[in-house]
Formats: structure tokens, sequence, C-alpha cells
């Protein structure tokens, strides 16, 4: 048995295949051993056959975000301990005059200095001091320190000081030091972002060792593997040594569920749209995964390629108030969990998720299953009071609560699409999360978006994705060249780093036929600082001033440029389960599916609105909205405008009423 | 009737357009100082020149963009594809390096009067003038760089090739400026484009409409924001080190009048213009005090008119805070306007001590280095500005190494410095030990050390090398600054405040940026 499990905040989703179908569970969380939680689950699923278990882990980034990572400590190029801390020296807000970097991962005393220095062409133009080296090692040990970030300039074009500062820490310490080496984390230039990188690796390097060794302790070592947030897999070996690479991998399990599952349908240009209780998570995905390296996690960069995702603060738990210059004002403060919004009982603050119920879009009797009462009755106290500092009329209110929501969302979406060169109307909104579904059609009508996919089992996607990832390994190196290069020089520098993908990814144990290579340089006009990431092939030159053409509105054919970096990423494909297609399509729809009619408010009207059961639908089945589509744990909402048809997988499709799918 | 509703949507649609505006931009720029340091800021005004709405990007560009684009529009006739280009500090520019660019936007009905401008305001690494980085020591304006009075660069969608051609003759680093007055074009055409799709998508009347209601919320929020600040004159001086020529120091003196919602700022009893670069104009001296009202707001407030609505400024011509044609001004956008916030700062923290820190380091140490790469022949031009520690607070410490008030550029980093110009970063810390005690410590400065592998001349602008940022309520003052020229036979120099000097390959230049102030008195 195959089993992903995802760790979320309240739950841990569990996805599985059996007899062609994809099974679900969902095990309460446990926070303060999440390990508790995933052998639950597996012990329910394959108590005694479990092939392999494929896991997203929260555990790094909790690390990080809840500064309980290792003891750590840094060293780099005397006279340069600081460059953790110093950044890039600006401020994260310019109007607050109390500005403040948010707690140090690693403080000053535990940031050390050796003599010795590279030169950007990799000659050693001040000799490593063995002696001063020595003498840091000694004081890693008796500080205690379990875990080493070594970043030397240039270590990229030369790594002989770092390897020789990791080798003498391994005859002086006496404890076990974990070292994370900037030339292998991220052998890229730029020493802050680098160095940012190995140090958020080093810092929860032991956790993660320690986590994944007590999971493998239980389901054996050669069954547990562990989801990136490059959107691959990656073997739990691998992920121990490199944790970083495991961050922030939650919501890249959503776009590679939405990326595998529109692909299946047909679509494989589309914008995943994640609306969750407190935050929104959007993806545009242009046939392949869109991966970028400017990622932070709490301030810190990560230059480690990530599926881009684009969160901004609005979700079903934002709070809606009018702020003092008399401005209706959506998030991005939550409501949360607790209290959360008005309806679920304790809450005293007007939610979206209030705003939704408000306007009859969302079915107390149908919510989680009918499992949790919603208290409607609580609302109109609210929104009587909201109304009379508005002068607005309370449904008005109400739907400018989700419009303003929508806006925040909109402008999300703009940013990854239109900034980037991208029309949104030539893709599939994918929608998924717990409140996506009330939202995804007014946001599509926002954007000129004509189609909505919403996959079955929205809830669960993220895990879907897990089970569906293949093995990912990204891997890159500063060269700094002007362009052109002789070919040959350039398919060295591949060379190198295919032979170093070759033998991890055997070690992951992918035969060397099944291996796929993508290669890739990061390019740009000389006098740039910002890379754009160009597919290798016979023409990169041209191939870059279309990807910045594209970008940036405007290309240079006769400016020089530059190689900055080259990269690759090598795949092992995962066989992607066989899922049943249900065969006979069925237009009329189940009389069962129907629950009942009930109103909403949809563009200052009240309309008679069919509420339909979505497990009761079948392939082939068509509705026009108005619609209220109710499962376990989501609320789907088609506008009288849309339409929708169900396919053979279950999933739904929206349309435009006059414009077919 | 303005609807609570679309307020908060269009506040979002003006941003957006903004930050768009300011991302094309950042990403089409050719310079470091653009694209890495970030130093620019892109803002839409309405058709008689008042601001709706800046992106969070630079505060020394908040006051002053409005007088540039008043300028633009007052002294040339546009018409539809027509960019105004211009950096006359007299008129409502900063510096010479800080070029403006501002274009109209007109409905497809009517194409005499705009409906809306948007300008964009990037620092260039050169334009022209006695040193290479144009932040010289100098005497007089024309010693700094080419003075673009409002012209057109762009008539009828078509670029100007011979004001093009004037203006690149005139600069050390041609490719580099082209490419940047593209990046600048660029981020004016999605300005354009997405206001009249906005206008498109709703009307024309709801979008100014909505234009006008954004300016009142700001106001409406900033003059909720003074009365909490109780009624009084408050008064407070500071000075300057120098002015580069002389070693007099130079004094700001302001009296912060809070009248119940409004704010009088009056600069009387400052000193008159000098000789050297740190005179500020009006326009430099309007942003400061901006910022700082700004800075008091908690909520994320559009910059735009109505901020400035419930503030005077009250200037005399002639004064360093208010200097005229033909100052020499290179050094006040960047230093002047530090000290400014200084002063008003320290006024106001007798009104309301809890809201306001003690003295950040007060300066920007301003860098340039520039010569000829005797490999390639190539000239090359450097700029860069060093962060420095702010000042403690009733609540905290003050932060290190970090910049502070009017700039928020980044740094370069030491391997891409390295790849690209002739000196080599040698040391880049934190100077420890240089926040002013107290309660709470001011925060660090910086140490940052440039070891030239190349002949080179170094110009430096850089202030609080005398006079000490202060301390507030018992607080210690943080440590003033220090410039040092280590040669390559070792002996050690100390170097003034400001100083522009041909160096040799093998020198070393070593930058210790000011501490915080402290505030109270250490227990």
């Amino acid at each position: 048995m195959i089993i992903s499990a995802d760790t979320g905040g309240t739950f841990t989703d569990f996805v599985y295949v059996k007899d062609g179908k994809f099974k679900i569970l969902k095990v309460l969380s446990t926070p303060d051993n999440p390990a508790k939680a995933v052998l639950k689950g597996k012990s329910m699923i394959a108590p005694d056959n479990l092939e392999e278990l494929i896991h997203g882990s929260t555990v790094a980034t909790n690390a990080v975000l809840e500064r309980k990572g290792a003891k750590t400590a840094i060293i780099m190029n005397r006279g340069f301990e600081d460059i953790i801390e110093i950044g890039r020296q600006n401020r994260p807000e310019l109007y607050n005059l109390f500005v403040k970097r948010p707690e140090h991962l690693v403080k000053a005393p535990l940031r050390f200095g050796v003599p010795g220095r590279v030169s950007k062409s990799g000659e050693i133009i001040e000799p490593f001091d063995f002696d001063e080296a020595k003498k840091v090692a000694g004081q890693l040990n008796d500080l205690k320190v379990e875990s080493v970030a070594i970043c030397f300039l240039f270590s990229f074009v030369n790594p002989v000081h770092e390897l020789a500062m990791r080798d003498v820490i391994h005859e002086i310490c006496e404890g076990p030091i974990a070292c994370s080496l900037s030339h292998e984390i991220m052998p890229e230039f730029r020493e802050f972002e680098r160095c940012s990188t190995t140090v958020v690796n080093a810092y929860v390097q032991p956790i993660m060792k320690n986590y994944i060794g007590n999971l493998e302790k239980n389901i054996g070592d050669k069954n547990l593997v562990i989801m990136q947030s490059n959107g691959g897999r990656i073997s739990s070996t691998t992920a121990s040594k490199e944790p970083v690479r495991t961050i922030l991998s939650g919501p890249a399990g959503g776009a590679v569920g939405a990326f595998e599952i529109s692909k299946q349908t047909g679509y494989d240009k589309i914008i995943s749209f994640d609306m969750g209780g407190t935050s929104t998570d959007v993806s545009l995905i242009n046939g392949q995964l869109p991966i970028n390296v400017e990622s932070t996690v709490s301030n810190y960069p990560l230059k480690v390629p990530m599926i881009e995702i684009h969160t901004v603060g609005a979700g079903g738990g934002s709070i809606a108030y009018v702020d003092k210059g008399g401005a209706l004002k959506v998030g991005p403060l939550s409501a949360g969990a607790d209290p959360g919004p008005i309806c679920y009982g304790i809450g005293n603050e007007i939610t979206v998720t209030d705003a939704n119920l408000y306007l009859g879009r969302l079915i107390p009797e149908q919510f989680l299953g009918g499992t949790m009462p919603l208290a409607k009755t609580r609302l109109e106290r609210y929104f009587s009071n909201l109304s009379e500092q508005t002068g607005l009329s309370k449904v008005k209110l109400a739907e400018g609560i989700c419009d303003i929501a929508n806006t925040v969302m909109e402008k999300a979406i703009r940013v990854i699409s239109v900034d980037r060169g991208y029309d949104p109307s030539e893709f599939t909104l994918c929608s998924f999360g717990g409140a996506g579904g009330m939202h995804a059609c007014f946001l599509a009508d926002l954007l000129n978006i004509p189609r909505i996919l919403i996959p079955k089992d929205p809830g669960i996607l993220s895990a879907k994705g897990m089970l569906l990832a293949d093995c990912i390994r990204d891997y890159s190196k500063t060269i700094m060249v002007d362009y052109p290069i002789p070919k040959e020089t350039l398919n060295d520098e591949f060379q190198e780093l295919r032979k170093k993908a070759i033998s991890d990814l055997s070690l992951e144990g992918i035969a060397p036929n099944d291996i796929f290579i993508d290669q890739f340089v990061d390019m740009r006009y000389k006098g740039q600082s910002y890379e754009l990431i160009v597919e290798y092939g016979d023409d990169i030159r041209n191939t870059f001033d279309q990807v910045h053409e594209k970008r940036y509105g405007y290309s240079n054919k006769d400016k020089a440029c530059e190689i900055v970096n080259v990269r690759i990423r090598a795949y092992g494909k995962n066989e992607k389960p066989d899922l049943d297609k249900q065969k006979q399509s069925n237009t009329a729809v189940d009389n069962d599916a129907f629950i009942f009619t009930k109103d909403c408010v949809f563009d200052g009207l009240v309309v008679a609105t069919k509420v339909i059961d979505r497990s009761k639908l079948q392939f082939g089945n068509q509705l026009t909205g108005p619609l209220i589509i109710v499962e376990y744990s989501s609320t789907i909402v088609i506008p009288p405008s849309r339409t929708v048809r169900v396919d053979a997988y279950g999933n739904l499709i929206v349309g435009k009423k006059n414009g077919g799918f | 009737m303005v609807d609570p509703i679309k307020l908060e949507i269009f506040k979002n649609k003006f941003s957006a357009i903004a930050e768009e505006m300011g991302v094309t931009l950042n990403r089409t720029a050719f310079s470091p100082n653009i694209k890495e340091r970030r130093d620019y800021s892109c803002a839409i005004f309405n058709a008689s020149g008042d601001m709706v709405n800046q992106a969070a990007h630079i505060p020394v560009h908040l006051g002053s963009m409005p007088m540039s684009v008043k300028a633009a529009i007052q002294n040339v006739s546009i018409n539809p594809g027509d960019m105004i280009i211009l950096n006359d500090p007299f008129k409502g520019g900063t510096h010479l390096p800080d070029v403006t660019i501002v274009a109209p936007v007109f409905t497809k009905e009517d194409s005499t009067q705009p409906l809306f401008y948007v300008a964009n305001r990037a620092h260039h690494a050169d334009i022209g003038g006695m040193s290479a980085g144009s932040m010289p020591l100098s005497r007089s304006i024309y010693q700094e760089g080419l003075i673009i009075p409002a012209l057109k660069i762009m008539k009828n969608y078509q670029i100007d090739e011979d004001v093009l051609s004037l203006i690149l003759s005139n600069v050390r680093t041609k490719i580099e400026r082209q490419g940047d007055f593209a990046a600048q074009f660029m981020a004016n055409k999605i300005g354009i484009r997405r206001i009249s799709e906005l206008i498109e998508k709703n009307s024309q009347e709801t979008v100014v409409l909505y234009s006008k209601a954004l300016m009142e919320y700001s106001e409406k929020i900033m003059r909720k924001t003074l009365k909490i600040i109780p009624n009084g004159l408050y008064l407070f001086e500071d000075y300057l080190d120098s002015d580069g020529v002389d070693d007099e120091k130079i004094k700001i003196k302001v009296g912060v009048e809070i009248k119940e919602d409004q704010a009088i700022i009056d600069f009387t009893g400052s000193s008159k213009q000098i000789q050297g670069s740190v005179n500020a104009v009006y326009a430099i001296t309007a942003s400061a005090c901006l910022y700082v009202f700004r800075a008091l707001v908690k909520e994320n407030i559009p910059a735009n008119a109505g901020c400035m609505s419930p503030l005077t400024i009250i200037t005399q011509p002639g004064s360093i805070v208010d200097a005229t044609y033909p100052a020499a001004v290179a050094g006040g956008n960047v230093e002047t306007s530090q000290r400014i916030v200084d002063c008003v700062l320290g006024a106001l923290s007798q009104a309301v001590p809890e809201k306001i820190p003690a003295a950040s380091q007060g300066t920007m140490n301003n860098f340039t280095i520039g010569g000829i790469k005797s490999d390639s022949g190539q000239a090359f031009a450097y700029y860069e500005t060093m962060g420095g520690g702010t000042g403690a607070s009733l609540r905290e410490d003050g932060e290190n190494a970090i910049q502070s008030h009017m700039t928020n550029t980044l740094n370069t980093p030491v391997e891409a410095i390295e790849y690209e110009y002739p000196f080599r970063i040698t040391n880049y810390a934190i100077r420890h030990n240089s926040g002013g005690n107290g309660l709470h410590k001011g925060g660090n400065g910086l140490i940052r050390e440039f070891t030239l592998l190349n002949d080179a001349e170094c110009t430096m602008l850089s202030e609080r090398r005398k006079f000490s940022p202060y301390g507030l309520f018992g607080g210690e003052n943080g440590k003033a600054g220090n410039n040092l020229l280590i040669c390559k036979d070792k002996q050690i120099k100390q170097l003034p405040g400001k100083f522009s000097l041909f160096l040799k390959k093998g020198d070393k230049l070593r930058i210790e940026t000011p501490g915080g102030g402290g505030f109270k008195k250490a227990q």
C-alpha cells in the first residue's frame, strides 16, 4: 500500500489508492509530536502492508517560525560574521519608527569568523588560518553547539575553505555536530541569500533528522519518502540532510495536486487557488510547475527552488471592520479557529464566512456534513451594528465583504499572472481549500477567467498531490560568464551537475534509464542584477530575449548578456496510479442529489437556489446556476451566470452560461 | 455618494497600479542602483497634479514628486503619447540624479485634457557633473550634473532622440542610463494601461470620484492621528556637521505646533543656505515632514495629497531647508533630509514621548567610487548608501545596521561587487558598542571596508561624524560615525565626513557608521 500523509494544523490528511479509487482518511493532528498522528493513520490504513509513506511535514517550517530549532552557530570569513543579521540593510516596513527584525536564528555569540579568502576566480588571496579554525571549533565544543552553518565568500567557485573548516570541526569537536556547507546547499552567488539558506538548513537539520529517525524506527527506513517544496518527493535520508528543501512543502503539495488533476482532465494551463481560513495561496502553472528561487521564511531568504506560490491574508476567517477613514476593510486579521467566525458560536467579529452565511451561500444543515451547527441567528445583531456604522444595507454589506476579499485575492492572482506577462483569461482556475468554492466563480469573473475546475475532494488536494509527485532534485551553480561561450564549456558545467544528479538519484533507487534531466541557464543582460531562468537549448540567446520580452515587456537583441548560473532539474518519474474513470455518462441528475431550495443573494437580489449534494452527482450531469453544491469539507457557489458539469473523474467543470466550458 | 465598499476596492486598485509600475521599473531597469537598491518611486496623480497614490517606495520622494509633476504640467503642453522628463531640484526635484518622468492618461473621448498622470522617479547612478556618481562636494548646482528642465522626451509615442542624445552625451555610463530610461518609460506605460482599464471597467466619473475620496480618506486618518497629540508648541534644534567646504556647523531649528487636528512646522531660525552641497530644497523639507507624520499613522493609508493637507510647513527661502537657485543641493536630499526628520521627531518626542524613538544614525553615508577599469578601459561608477543604528524607544532597543527614515535602499552584495567592479569589500560587520547606552540601547552602526584594485576617485558624503545621534530622556548619544583611509603602506589617516579623493590601488577606506541614541538612563 502506498499512502500519503499531509500534516496540517487541525487534521493530518491521508490519501491512498484502493481498487482504482482514491481513499481518504482524516486523523486529528498531534502538534506536540506530529509523528503520532502519522503513525496512527498508517496503522489504520496499512497495519502490515505498507510499501511507501509519502509525508508532507511541517516540522522544519514550524521550527523556524516558532524559533525552536537546534542551537546553531555560523562560521564565515573573518570580518563578515554579521552578514546574516545585516541582510540587505533594508527594513521590512517603511513607515514604522520602531522597526525590528524578527528574532535571529543565530545570535551574536554564536557567529564566528575565520581568516581565509577566495577571489571570484577561485584563487586563494588570503590563506585559511587553521589555528583560528581550531580555536573556533573548540568554542563550538564548549558552547555545546548542535549544528553549524559554514559559509565563505565565493565558496561556490572554490570550496576549499568550507571543506577545511568542516574537517577541523570533525577533528576537534567531541559530540556529533551537523555541518551545513553553503557550497553544497546552494552554490550560487550573493552571500547573504546563500548564507541565509544554509543557516535555515543548519537550524532545522537536527530537529528534522530526529523526527525522521523516529518515523523510520516505526515504519522502516526504506519506506519513508518526504515531500519537498519544489513539488517533488525525496528519500528521508536526503531530507534529513537538506531539510531546507522541505520548508513550505504543504502548499507545494496543493499545487502539484491541482496540476496533476487538471492535466488528467485535459487542462494544463491553470491558476491554482487555495483559499483557507486565514490565507489564500495562488500559483500560476503554465504547462509545468512554476519554480522560483526567491522565497522567504520569517524574513530569511531561501534560494532553493520552490514552486512559486503567492500568499495573501484573505480567507474565510478574515475580519471585516470599518477603519478610521470610513473604508470597509477585510483582513488581514483573522478570527482563525479560535474564536472563529461569529456563526461558529463564540466569535464576535464579522468574517467572510459570516458574510457568506448571511447571503445564504453556506448551508448550516450541511456544514461539515451537518456535524457542526452554525449559529445564523447570532449574525443579525452584528450585521445591524456594522450596517449602522456604514450606512449600507445588511445585504449590501455582506456582499461588499465578499467583494473586498475577492479584490484582495484578485490582486494576488494579478501579481503572478499579469505582472509576469500572462493573461489570466487563458487559464483555468483550479479552486480548492475549505473556502475556495464559495469565491471561485466571482474571482474568475473579476479576472475574465472563463473556466473553473473544482477537483473531487478539494479538501485533501495537497495530500493527493504528494501521492502523485515525482522524485525531483535540483542542482545549480554560479558560473558568471559572458555570452556567448563555447558550447563545450557549458556542457562541461552541465555534465558536472548531471553526474551528481545521476549518482544521487540512483541512491534514491531510480535506475539510470528512468532519470530525466531538464537543463536551464539563469541569464541576464549585462548590468542587470536579476536573472531569468531559461530552458537550455540551441539558441539560448534568442530564448532569453523572448522570456525577457514576455516577463518584462521588452528585450534587446543587441545588448550583451551573461550566464549567471547553470541549473538542472532531475526527475525520477513516479508511476501515477491507474484511476477508475466513470464510463457511463448520464445527463439526468439523480433526484437524490437535490436537497432543497433556499433563498440566496446574488447581485443584491434574492434568488431561489437549489442546494445539491455533490456525492450524488454523476459523470455527465449538467446543471445551471444559481446553485449551492455541498460536500463534507467545502461548499461551492455557482452564481446565476454559470453552468457546471461533472467529468468522468468526479471533478466539477464550471463554465459561463452562454459561453460553454 | 462614496460607499465604504468601493472606497476599499479602489484603494486596492490604485495601489496595485502604483505597485505594478514599481515592479516593472525594478525588473526592467539596468543599473544595480535601481534594481538591487530599489532607489525609485512610482505614483498616480489627478488632473491637477495632486497625488492619488504612491507605492511604498522611497520616502524622500513623497512630498516632492507632486511638485515635479505640477512643474511638468505647468511648463509643457502635453498630448497623448507624450512623456516629460525633468530633474530640476528647484522645480520639485530633489537632486539631479533623481530623474522624474511624467506621462498623461487621456480618455478615449477627450485627448485635450488628461484625466490622470502617472510618474516615476529613479535615482540614476550618474547624471554628469564634476565627479563620477554625481554626488559631488560641489559649490553650485552646475557642478552636480546636467539640469533637465521639464522637456518632452517622448512625443506621440516616439522617443525624442535629440533630447535623449543630449542627455546621454553628458553622462559617464550611457548604456546603463539608456536602459534605465527605457525602464522608466515602460513603468509609465503600464500605469497608463492599467488606469485606462480601470476607467473602462468602471466609469470615468466613478474613478475620479474615488481618486478624490482616497485623498479625503488619508486626510481624515491623518487628522485623527494629529488630534491625539497634545496641543502645544514644541521646539527642537540639531546640527549638520559641515557643508564639506568649511568646518562650520549648520543649524536646523524647528517649532512644531499642534493645533487640534493640524500641525504647523516652522523652520524659521535655521541657518542660511551654504556653499557646499547639503542644501535642501523645499520639496525635500516637505517630504521629510510628511514622512514623520505618515509614520505616526498606524493604518496603512495611501500616501497622497490628503496626508499633506493638515500640515503647514513654513520655511525661509534662501535657508538651509529652502535653498534657492543656484545652490548646490546634491547632499540635501540624502543628508539634510535625515536631519530634518531628527529635528521634527525631537520636537514631537516632547509631546508624545512614548511614540518617538531617539535619533537614528541620521545619515545615509553616500559613497561613490568611479574611474576607468585598468584591464578593459571601461568607465565605471558605483554608488551606495550604508545603514546604521536606529534610536532606542520607550519600548525597546534600537535595531543594528539598518536603513532608517528617509531611505530604505538595499546594499549591493559583496560577491556582486567583486564580479562587477575593481574593488573588494574586506570587512562588513556590525560596529559593536556604537549604540548609545540607556535603559534601552541604541542600535549599532556598521563597518564597511573597501580595498581598491584599481586607482579610483572616491567621494564620501556623510554626516554625524561630529554631532552624534541624540539620546532621549537620559539615554546616551550614539557614537558618531568615522571615515578612515588605510594607505597601502599601512598608514592610517582620519578623513572628514565629506571628502573627494583620488586613491591608489591597494588603498583601503574604512567607513564606520553612527549608532542610534539610547532611551532613558541605564539602570
